[in-house]
């Protein structure tokens, strides 16, 4: 028996009708071209969380890095001790300057910054070698 | 005429927007995260709290108060015996508000015991 008759037993020629296929086929195409968004490539940022009202103190409390993000002359700065800076990267060379980097980094947050800031000091810190970042909200 | 070109071509299309497509992710909202290369790769969080550039608590796509945020989390923390360490919250804030709104989400996890959150970034193109 054969399995690819191109002809009936009549010897008419089969003609498949693509009209249908197509119609469902740009349908499709058109469904997923207007629904498509693109998946934008999501990371994380690991912190502690700690209360400034919390009363435990470590001997690693002693001197930590802290980064206090606050307003000076009507922007937000990154304060690390009593200098200010603008710039995340000159942040994180601040912060390589710090001896242990196991007693971890704080990152204090009043209620005005950014949250950009906020992430850009966390990043700052990472990129630091801090491998303990700490979120400080304000009381 | 012959269509199998345009066919081949049509079908690759499809199969392109197919995959490229994101599926549904209820639990992440359109937020306009910060753009910093982070330090690990996404892990898949027991509970994600959006908070919008105008400050709103975002949940599986359901705008709660800060009362309501506290008892979800709380809820999925029994649900893992109260232990603290197993639940993976990530935090998703819009770089472009203020951070009043994320530190009270911060404030209300470590009066719970949560005392370790994941910040959602995005990374740079």
């Amino acid at each position: 028996m054969r399995l690819t008759n191109r002809r009936t037993q009549h010897g008419e020629k089969i003609e498949l009708s693509m009209t249908s296929m197509i119609d469902v086929v740009f349908l499709l195409l058109i469904f997923f071209m207007t629904t498509a968004s693109f998946v934008k490539t999501e990371r994380q940022l690991d912190s502690n969380i700690k209360n400034q009202d919390s009363s435990s103190a470590s001997a690693s409390d002693l001197e930590p890095a802290i980064v206090d993000i606050v307003e000076s002359g009507g922007r937000f700065v990154f304060r690390v001790g009593a200098r200010d800076v603008q710039d995340s990267g000159e942040l994180t060379r601040i912060l390589r300057q710090f001896p242990s980097k196991l007693d971890g980094a704080y990152v204090k947050v009043s209620d005005e910054a950014p949250f950009g800031m906020v992430a850009a000091a966390i990043q700052a810190c990472k990129d630091a070698d801090f491998t303990i970042v700490t979120y400080v909200p304000p009381k | 005429m012959d269509m199998t070109p345009m066919i081949d071509i049509v079908f690759l299309l499809i199969i392109f927007f197919m995959t490229v497509t994101q599926v549904s992710k209820v639990n992440k909202e359109q937020l306009d995260l910060a753009k910093q290369k982070g330090s690990q790769d996404q892990q898949t969080a027991t509970i994600t709290i959006n908070v919008t550039e105008a400050g709103q608590y975002v949940i599986a796509g359901n705008t709660v108060t800060l009362p309501r945020l506290v008892s979800l989390v709380s809820q999925e923390l029994s649900a893992l015996g109260g232990d603290a360490t197993r639940l993976k919250v990530t935090v998703r804030t819009d770089q472009r508000g203020i951070s009043r709104h994320t530190n009270e989400v911060m404030k209300a996890l470590s009066r719970i015991g949560v005392l370790r959150v994941n910040n959602a970034v995005e990374s740079p193109q």
